[in-house]
């Protein structure tokens, strides 16, 4: 009995073996085959992005793009004498404080809102319209 | 034994019969027998297989991904010393035939000769003809090509991803980085010594397919190589001269930041390189650099000790050496001090210091900063300068104001470069490098003093002397003008120059020497006449150093004291 136990214990084991092998060598396969796809990819990627890289350098060569310049800029030569130390600069001259609010101003401001808009050629219209 | 099979026999019998009769306990084991027999052959082959599978599993993946790969081996990178592309490869499809298993080669002709308009046709049909594995049909189609080509459906023809070579920057660095053939092999320049270093070694052994290769860095400045090509063609346009070359030097790292001679070549085109007018006059030409070798020889004087910044020579009328007759240019027909004598720039007076040394010692100087051996860099390509046979006082004289002796441009820019910037002779380098490794080998030349001294001189020369036109306010500009006449039929003619123009930049402390040389320039309007260096190749180092001194980080600065309080000063409270 305790032998028939055994043998049934045995092959059961046996099986799964087999089927654990079984998967183990299906997914080494087919990861496998992933990283030569992956392989290939990375190929085409980085020869791609060495093709890119050397149109770059072609469309950013110092000849074309100062061709470029001459055609359609009117910028000139950099003279020594515009080049300045930080250090050399005067300090920044004081933010003017802002101008004291308007009087009347202020009591047209919220005057407005009580005409229906477009009534008066009010200021706040009259910018709307320029804006469109 | 034959009681031993009869006992295998009967238990066989035993064990597969079901009869009654049979022993149980027999019948079992026999069963038990064969049934781990089974599972000992299963697991045996299990076993085999997957330590096969694990051998071999590798060569599967590359068999998979390199099936259609390259010929043309890869080459690494060259990048400029900011990482910019200097020269790259691209994956171009190539054509090729297996003639073996064209069925029809003159239908496969006429269909390629109408998809491919400049394929010859003739040569096509023989070599589908042939009975060769493998011919090729044409290299470097574009992928509109390709896929027409695929479409025609021709069995037999196929394609390969080969590497291309390609230079993005076309002329500008062709001198520099050279070539390489249709096998993507380096023929010249930097590329020739990618191949030299082992990498024409690994092509053979069939690695280096791929692009996994680290870049070769360089120490050019692809902005500063491009102002400085503008400039030469430019001033090769003025002056109508045959050539123009120029180098931008780092005194102190021996780097070469910049290396241009032009006519140059299309590197993508290399079949233009052949012409020898468009050879680099900078390494493998060898000129009479004229009066820029002063320099050399009051650095010799000054540093010997005899001679001092106060000594003065007679240079008045003009100086008899057997049947030659030597004068100035800029002849003042009195007795001059050494500084009047650079900034004069007279040729009796360099004549006379030289001959104060001795010719030994002459030679010996020279030698010693690296004029009379053939310099190598990184380039293939370098010229033996021409020294004179028999070295006599007349050798001397000429040579002590750069006549008579022959060496390559780039090689009296590390003469010149050692005497400024302190007294290291470093040899240039087209590749990075930091200055604390050219000082590892560099070779104490001159005292810092002398060095001190020259800087002095050329700063003098840039404020009164015959280089004032190179003067660029804001970047202390010291320099030497140089004038040689050329040799034609053996005479030395007046009227074939090759000038050339040394400066040293900022003068009182050194970081780049600049090397401007034109090839028989022609007087123009503006220079009123006159063709020497300080009228052509001085304000051509001027607006070259102008467009490259910001690119360089040089700071400008403005109101400096003049050379004497300045330089000469510092040198004597400093050291």
């Amino acid at each position: 009995m305790i032998m028939r136990l055994v043998h049934v214990v045995v092959v059961a084991a046996l099986v799964v073996a087999a089927i654990d092998v079984y998967t183990i060598k299906f997914e080494s396969t087919v990861r496998a085959e992933h990283l030569a796809k992956l392989a290939a990819e990375i190929k085409r990627e980085r020869d791609t992005i060495a093709a890119l890289r050397a149109e770059w350098a072609l469309l950013d060569n110092p000849a074309r793009i100062e061709a470029l310049v001459h055609r359609y800029l009117a910028i000139k030569m950099l003279d020594p004498a515009q080049i300045e130390h930080l250090d050399s600069l005067p300090e920044r001259p004081p933010v003017p404080p802002a101008p004291q609010p308007d009087a009347i101003a202020t009591i047209i401001d919220a005057l407005e809102p009580e005409f229906p808009p477009g009534a008066t050629p009010g200021p706040a219209s009259a910018a709307a319209g320029a804006a469109r | 034994m034959t009681w031993q099979r009869d006992a295998t026999k009967r238990g066989l019998q035993q064990s597969l019969s079901y009869d009654r009769g049979s022993d149980r306990a027999r019948k079992t084991q026999a069963r038990l027998g064969i049934a781990l027999f089974g599972f000992v052959l299963v697991y045996a082959i299990i076993a085999f297989r997957l330590v096969l599978y694990a051998a071999t599993a590798d060569s599967h993946v590359v068999r998979r991904g390199g099936s259609i790969d390259a010929i043309a081996t890869a080459r690494p990178d060259i990048l400029d010393r900011n990482g910019e592309i200097l020269a790259t490869d691209l994956k171009t499809p190539s054509l090729f035939a297996e003639p073996r298993r064209i069925i029809d080669p003159d239908e496969a002709t006429e269909l390629l000769a109408g998809v491919l308009a400049d394929l010859d046709s003739r040569e096509v049909r023989d070599r589908l003809g042939s009975k060769r594995g493998f011919a090729w049909l044409k290299r470097d189609i574009s992928p509109a090509q390709q896929q027409e080509v695929h479409r025609l459906g021709i069995p037999g023809i196929g394609f390969l991803a080969e590497n291309k070579r390609v230079y993005p920057n076309g002329n500008e660095f062709s001198h520099i980085i050279g070539h390489v053939n249709i096998d993507n092999q380096g023929i010249a320049g930097i590329e020739k010594w990618i191949d030299n270093r082992g990498l024409a070694d690994l092509h053979r052994a069939g690695f280096g397919v791929d692009r996994e290769q680290e870049p070769v860095r360089l120490g050019v400045d692809l902005r500063v190589q491009h102002a400085l090509h503008d400039e030469l063609i430019a001033a090769r346009d003025t002056f109508k001269a045959d050539a123009a070359a120029g180098i931008v030097l780092d005194v102190r790292s021996g780097e070469i930041v910049a290396m241009v001679s032009v006519p140059d070549y299309n590197p993508n085109n290399p079949r233009e390189a052949l012409e020898p007018s468009r050879i680099n006059r900078l390494t493998t030409g060898v000129y009479e650099m004229g009066s820029t070798f002063k320099a050399l020889t009051i650095a010799m004087a000054l540093d010997s000790g005899k001679v001092t910044l106060n000594s003065s020579f007679d240079a008045r009328g003009s100086l008899r050496y057997g049947h030659f007759n030597i004068s100035d240019y800029h002849a003042q027909n009195r007795v001059l001090t050494v500084p009047e004598i650079f900034t004069y720039s007279s040729n009796i007076g360099a004549a006379k210091i030289a001959l104060s040394q001795g010719v030994e010692n002459h030679k010996a100087f020279l030698a010693k900063v690296g004029q009379l051996d053939r310099l190598r860099t990184e380039l293939p390509e370098s010229a033996e300068p021409i020294v004179p046979r028999h070295w006599g006082e007349l050798n001397t004289v000429t040579i002590a104001y750069g006549h008579g002796l022959s060496v390559a441009p780039l090689q009296s820019v590390m003469g010149v470069a050692a005497i400024v910037n302190g007294g290291y002779l470093i040899p240039p380098t087209f590749l990075k490098r930091s200055p604390a490794e050219a000082r590892a080998i560099a070779k104490s030349v001159v005292k810092p003093e002398t060095s001190a001294a020259m800087r002095y001189l050329m700063r003098l020369n840039a404020e009164k002397g015959t280089a004032t036109k190179a003067d660029v306010k804001g970047f202390y500009v010291g320099g030497k003008t140089g004038t040689a006449e050329k040799v034609i039929n053996g005479h030395y003619s007046k009227h074939r120059l090759m000038t050339d123009f040394m400066a040293v930049l900022p003068a009182d402390d050194p970081r780049f020497l600049l090397l401007i040389m034109l090839d028989e320039p022609q007087p123009t309007a503006e220079t009123h006449g006159f063709a020497t260096s300080g009228w052509n190749a001085a304000p051509v180092a001027a607006k070259v150093i102008t467009r490259i001194a910001p690119l360089l980080h040089l700071e400008p600065r403005f109101d400096m004291p003049p050379a004497d309080r300045l330089i000469l000063a510092s040198a004597k409270e400093g050291r």
